[in-house]
């Protein structure tokens, strides 16, 4: 007993880069061998596409990419995930990016589902608005006037010449705001300035790190739901049937939790035992 | 061959292994990768604010395009001279006849030119005072725009959200949880309430405040493991996707060359390593 105590407290010691090699590892392995771990989507991922899902065909939506590069592998998979959603039930989408990184990743992912997949035309189907510095002086802007914060598109089109942007004046013309965000300013601005003011539902994607923060807004009601990080984007994949990569990231996801939760309780045992030892020494 | 798609994804590699690079320990790898970055990223924030609201915004407001014909008066013919001073030393932020972005001349823009010139002054000591004027103004918005929104949806939709009905047409695990949630917020609220010394019935109320507190702060923690485990498996994605034959296995030969070239680069460096332990922390 007392050399399998040594041998705890021994590894309980060792050097924290033996920990990130098998982090390393155990991430690795399933980007190479998938294991096909069931995906069961939760309360919240499921309240989101139910409020897409309800929308009569040809609402329009507001998409606000609130995320970057350094988020992506979180977010991205949501944007995409949501407009394949948008397009395949027939809704006109509306993009704007409150970070100047975000116009890149809508541009990317309406690349990617609306005109490769979906073959839809921009200008009457979609339209990325772009970035506006400003933070929430732009949500303000977008509700009480848009023409005042966008005179052009991100391809430098006029407002006044895009087919979809005739009926729409300001916020109170849309349906329905979906903002995917990684902070600030991101979903908590949106509910404070443009969907708890005017009443328009809203569901957000956000990172993981971000759900303590926002769920008490959903479970308040004051979001319709919540994608929770790349478990969020994945659960929505499974929802929409279309996997994609957040689907092909969270076996590694899950085996990773696995072995950092081992790694929890094996630190605390010899944290543990290493402290009852040194009791006894005194 | 080399494509600027694959010079791109070799640098990215590169930028990649550099920034893992420091969990071994604080190495050159890891110097060049973290002053590109702040390098980088300050060149493009300034880069893009520039071109998508100082340029469009205000320059467009205060110079907008001319029409065809447009006949100016003394004072535009002099305000629109200034403009050509500036379309002479930068042409592409200042083009021939003012700035094409569908707005009208509203000259109150120069009060936020004047306010950003002044912010700008900070650097001079002497001026720096000039400064505070800027910060004032932001403040006093950013205030302003942001107290109606907290007052509206973090006070009274969270008060709202609160009050859950335990009676009519509710399930047991929504009365159960309504309740958990109640006795959450109180006991959380009252262990904050520091005009009473926490002794007593109160302290005891704020002690289990505290343990609803640790929940909140371990959901918190398992949230940010799941998020770093995410950006891992996303930079470990791109690591597989160049390391393939497209890209002429970019991650493979870099990683190969930086644990060569690290490894040299330790054994000439082992008494630093002694002496400093520079480990991550």
């Amino acid at each position: 007993m007392k050399k399998l105590a040594d041998l705890v407290i021994k590894l309980g010691n060792v050097d924290r880069r033996w920990i990130f090699v098998i982090i390393a590892i155990v991430v690795m392995y399933p980007l190479f061998k998938p294991l096909g771990l069931p995906i069961r989507p939760t309360e919240s991922s499921l309240q989101v596409y139910n409020a897409i899902d309800a929308l009569p065909e040809g609402s329009k939506i507001l998409l606000s990419c609130e995320y970057g590069p350094s988020t992506k592998p979180e977010i991205h998979p949501m944007t995409v995930g949501v407009l394949r959603h948008l397009f395949e039930n027939g809704h006109k989408v509306y993009v704007t990016c409150l970070w100047p990184d975000g116009q890149f990743m809508a541009r990317e992912a309406l690349e990617q589902v609306a005109e490769n997949e979906y073959d839809r035309t921009y200008g009457e189907d979609y339209v990325l608005l772009g970035f506006r510095p400003g933070n929430e002086a732009v949500i303000k802007g977008i509700v009480s006037d848009i023409r005042k914060m966008y005179t052009i598109d991100s391809r430098g089109i006029p407002i006044d010449k895009i087919p979809m942007m005739e009926e729409v004046k300001n916020i109170y013309d849309l349906d329905f705001i979906f903002c995917a965000s990684a902070g600030y300013p991101g979903t908590v601005e949106w509910v404070q300035l443009a969907a708890d003011p005017t009443g328009i539902p809203m569901s957000t994607g956000v990172t993981s790190i971000q759900v303590n923060e926002v769920m008490p807004y959903v479970d308040a009601g004051q979001i319709r739901g919540i994608l929770a990080g790349m478990p969020g984007a994945a659960e929505y994949e499974a929802l929409i049937g279309k996997a994609g990569i957040a689907t092909s990231g969270m076996d590694a996801q899950s085996i990773a939790h696995i072995v950092i939760v081992l790694f929890i309780i094996f630190g605390n045992i010899a944290f543990y035992l290493e402290r009852q030892r040194s009791k006894k020494t005194f | 061959m080399f494509s600027a798609e694959i010079v791109g994804a070799w640098i990215a590699v590169f930028l990649t292994l550099a920034i893992f690079s420091y969990l071994y320990r604080d190495n050159p790898f890891y110097k060049v990768a973290e002053h590109i970055f702040v390098g980088v990223s300050a060149g493009y924030w300034a880069s893009m604010f520039f071109w998508t609201q100082i340029q469009p915004n205000l320059f467009g407001r205060l110079w907008p395009a001319l029409h065809e014909g447009q006949s100016l008066g003394i004072l535009g013919k002099v305000w629109y001279g200034i403009y050509n001073f500036f379309n002479l030393i930068y042409p592409p932020a200042f083009p021939d006849g003012g700035v094409a972005t569908g707005h009208g001349m509203q000259l109150i823009y120069l009060i936020p030119l004047i306010l950003g010139i002044m912010m700008l002054l900070s650097v001079f000591s002497k001026f720096s005072w000039f400064a505070r004027w800027g910060i004032a103004y932001v403040v006093g918005m950013a205030a302003g725009l942001r107290s109606y929104g907290f007052l509206n949806s973090n006070v009274i939709g969270q008060v709202k959200g609160s009050i859950i009905p335990l009676v009519g047409d509710v399930s047991t695990g929504a009365i159960i949880n309504g309740i958990i949630l109640l006795i959450g917020t109180i006991t959380g609220l009252m262990y904050f309430y520091f005009s009473k010394e926490h002794k007593g019935w109160f302290g005891k109320i704020g002690r289990i405040g505290i343990y609803f507190l640790m929940i909140s702060f371990g959901a918190s923690f398992g949230f940010a493991v799941m998020g770093r485990i995410s950006l891992l498996i996303g930079r470990f994605t791109d690591l597989k996707t160049f390391g393939g034959a497209d890209y002429h296995h970019a991650s493979l030969w870099l990683l190969v060359a930086m644990v060569v070239l690290l490894g040299i680069w330790s054994f000439f460096n082992k008494e630093e390593k002694l002496t400093k332990g520079n480990t991550p922390k």
